[in-house]
């Protein structure tokens, strides 16, 4: 199946507020996150949010990159 | 509130509003965890069940000593609970550890137990990264809710096949590191 490729301002749109689905990138893949218990509202253990790109944040993060495997890839981050 | 205490931490650098609500969310898992696992508890019967039903039940007091920790250091900082058991329920660092489907399989119940301390080992390696070397109080309380976070995740994947835990059994009182917080 062919993948959508999102621009930064696009994937800002699915911040999980009002209902909207709750997308974030990493390592140029963009996931949908929507289903996680731990992405309520669009927000992830108070520092993160979805809509936007948490590469660099998940380097800090106290969990790999390994546990976004069990997400749907929903499309690719532009490099623009 | 202690005002001189959340000043500190707030001169630290610590952004105290954020690591309040923090803490509050791990109170919530703590708590939601304790619930989860007396349904879990009672479940773990039979040879099989009966093995791991002992380490399940300290875990589980061990998880409700944590919540009675982290309580006053919430309040310390200016924090509060919610007033709503559902809000606070929902507000959970990490996800509800439900009873699987099939009750007699035991992997299922280990790998709910063993996720639910992986993601507690998570949440406060997190927290005492935060406030290393800048809030004293907060981080001995999550070092000594992360060493017995630990010793759970262990006990847990011992019975999973991933190797020895190195541990035993408690021998004595719970919360070997939590326990000077509840004094």
């Amino acid at each position: 199946m062919e993948q959508r490729t999102f621009t930064k301002e696009e994937l800002h749109q699915y911040n999980g507020r009002g209902g909207a689905p709750a997308f974030i990138a990493c390592q140029g893949k963009v996931y949908d996150v929507s289903s996680s218990f731990l992405w309520q509202g669009g927000r992830h253990q108070v520092f993160h949010d979805a809509g936007a790109d948490l590469t660099s944040s998940l380097a800090q993060a106290p969990h790999g990159a390994d546990l976004l495997g069990k997400f749907p890839v929903v499309g690719m981050l532009s490099g623009d | 509130m202690a005002k001189v205490a959340r000043e500190m931490v707030e001169k630290a650098g610590v952004n105290v509003d954020q690591l309040v609500e923090l803490l509050v969310k791990n109170a919530a898992a703590e708590l939601t965890t304790f619930y989860y696992y007396t349904i879990l508890r009672v479940n773990l019967i039979g040879l099989e069940g009966e093995g791991i039903k002992e380490i399940a039940e300290t875990a589980r007091i061990e998880d409700r000593n944590h919540f009675e920790a982290l309580v006053p250091r919430i309040y310390e900082l200016g924090g509060k609970l919610p007033e709503n058991m559902k809000d606070f329920h929902d507000t959970s660092a990490c996800p509800p550890a439900s009873l699987p489907k099939d009750p007699t399989n035991i992997k299922a119940m280990l790998t709910v137990l063993v996720e639910a301390e992986r993601c507690a080992v998570r949440g406060y390696t997190h927290i005492c990264n935060l406030t290393a070397g800048k809030d004293h109080r907060t981080y001995e309380l999550s070092l000594a809710i992360l060493n017995e976070e630990i010793e759970h995740e262990s006990w847990f994947s011992e019975f999973l096949g991933e190797g020895p835990s190195g541990h035993f059994l408690r021998r004595g009182e719970t919360s070997p590191f939590v326990g000077k917080f509840m004094r």
